[in-house]
């Protein structure tokens, strides 16, 4: 019996080299790391000033479409990413976004998160002195733009995480972005902002799940208006944020 | 095996069809006089028999411009997609090679996806340095005087311009499926149509310069004025659409058309942007 009770014990503990990991995953997650996340509202603010929202159900679909829209872009980009955490790999990956961000708010948006999160997860991620060549040597060679999903792909791929996490984790901070936007929009107070986070979680779970673990060559618009309301966002007169 | 080609040749210092190849489903339909004379232009007309897609059909075609030519292709009427039979797919792809200081434009009717159509498209461009690409790629949400609004089950349609081969300068796909998370009608909220049109290339510039100009204006009186305020105790049911439905814009084109305030956006300002910018 007492042995029975140990061995169970022994299982339900996680391995011992998971939990510093889990604590990269959750410093990777948390709004305080200095990436510039939160410069981009992901088109929020141009909806708001051009109307597409003007109530919080709006809000609510707004926010369920960038998931959507991310989930069938990006998601590609990060899974492959992170399969294959290597040099060019990401230039390839890097290229192809380039070419497919057509909207230059939305393409300048990804390349400044991009740029910030490498610069941060090079200095942070020093036991993985990999970050810090590579970014070296694509700053010297010019020939990466840094886009944010296959940068954030290739950091979670050397930091260890499973694809799955990584895929669901770029979703998770997609989320937590807009959400922060709407509240610093003032559409949302800071209670309501968390609950209305909390209730799309799961459409957010059922959308990762949808769109994970795809090639690029599967890559695509699935909220087309999104990518047009986005691209609205140099137009406006007064900004709060820069996309 | 194609189901169709076209090579355009320079003969005799005009833009000349050297080759034209055709079969079933597609037709193709060159008239000798379309634009006036003394502009140097093919114009090619393309067709299916039955006048749409049926479902299952498979359509593949080959479009070769050689250097300093011009060409364009367009179709008669909307491309009309038929109902799935059996969850079958129609497919349609274009492979258009454009050469030196040529010019294709692509000005097709939009694509009407019927009820429980599957459609997927795939247009790949290759482009010299100084090739010149118009293009033009639509739908509609289908036959909505008979309520079908974006009533189709499957649309995909790829465009994808590579430069010297194997360059990757513009990768752009849109899938519109019916979703059981985001239902397709709630995406496209009151929109009828949505298209995108692509201009490339050094002779474009000045119709780059001009369409940058015409949306700026047209930005700048949409936004003019206090900007949304959000007052959060309104609880307001009634969606505002008149703004959006007629003139949504943004660094794309967006024209309203009279008939059935149906509102169109074309994606150009930020790829032209991108051209410009690189010198391209």
């Amino acid at each position: 019996m007492e042995i029975d009770m140990e061995r169970n014990n022994n299982r339900k503990r996680p391995a011992s080299t998971d939990l510093p990991l889990q604590w990269s995953q959750w410093q990777l997650l948390d709004s305080i790391l200095p990436t510039g996340g939160f410069a981009h509202s992901s088109g929020l603010e141009a909806a708001i000033q051009t109307r597409v929202i003007t109530g919080p159900e709006d809000l609510h679909t707004f926010v369920v479409h960038v998931l959507e829209n991310t989930g069938s872009l990006l998601l590609p980009f990060v899974y492959t990413a992170s399969k294959s955490p290597s040099a060019d790999t990401l230039c390839k990956l890097d290229r192809m976004l380039d070419a497919m961000l057509t909207n230059e708010v939305g393409r300048k948006a990804s390349v400044a998160q991009g740029s910030a999160l490498m610069r941060v997860a090079a200095s942070v991620f020093s036991e993985i002195p990999l970050l810090k060549t590579m970014r070296d040597n694509f700053l010297s060679s010019g020939a990466v733009s840094f886009h944010h999903a296959p940068i954030f792909g290739l950091v979670c791929g050397l930091l260890g995480f499973e694809s799955e996490t990584s895929q669901r984790a770029f979703m998770f901070i997609t989320l937590r972005d807009v959400i922060s936007a709407a509240t610093r929009l003032n559409i949302v107070g800071p209670l309501g902002a968390a609950a209305l986070q909390h209730q799309i979680a799961h459409d957010a779970e059922a959308i990762t799940e949808k769109w994970s673990n795809r090639g690029v060559e599967e890559a695509c618009q699935t909220v087309p208006l999104l990518d047009t309301v986005q691209g609205c966002h140099g137009y406006l007169f007064s900004r709060l944020f820069c996309s | 095996m194609e189901t169709g080609k076209i090579v355009i040749e320079k003969v005799r210092g005009k833009s000349t069809v050297t080759k034209s190849f055709s079969k079933y489903p597609l037709k193709f339909i060159i008239p000798r006089k379309v634009g006036p004379s003394r502009v140097d232009a093919v114009w090619i007309y393309a067709l299916t028999y039955g006048g749409g897609i049926v479902s299952g059909d498979d359509i593949s075609c080959k479009l070769e411009i050689g250097a300093g030519c011009t060409a364009v292709l367009t179709t008669q009427a909307s491309t009309k997609v038929y109902k799935s039979l059996g969850s079958k797919c129609s497919e349609q792809s274009l492979e258009a090679e454009i050469g030196s200081n040529s010019m294709l434009v692509l000005i097709p009717d939009p694509v009407t996806c019927f009820s429980t159509a599957r459609y997927f498209q795939k247009q790949v461009f290759r482009v010299r340095s100084d090739s010149n690409l118009v293009l033009v790629d639509w739908i509609t949400s289908g036959r909505h005087e008979s309520g079908e609004k974006w009533d189709f089950t499957h649309y995909k349609s790829t465009n994808n311009i590579f430069l010297e081969s194997d360059q990757p300068l513009f990768l752009d796909t849109v899938l519109l499926e019916q979703g059981s998370i985001v239902p397709l009608a709630e995406r496209m909220q009151d929109y009828q149509v949505i298209a995108m049109v692509v201009l490339l290339g050094p002779m474009l510039r000045h119709i780059q310069g001009q369409v940058q100009e015409d949306v700026k204006r047209m930005m700048a009186k949409q936004l003019q004025g206090s900007p949304a305020r959000w007052d959060r105790q309104m609880k307001s049911n009634t969606r505002r659409r008149g703004y959006c439905s007629n003139s949504f814009l943004d660094n794309r084109i967006s024209l309203s058309i009279p008939e059935a305030s149906i509102g169109w956006l074309g994606g150009i300002a930020g790829f032209v942007a991108l051209f410009l910018k690189n010198g391209r």
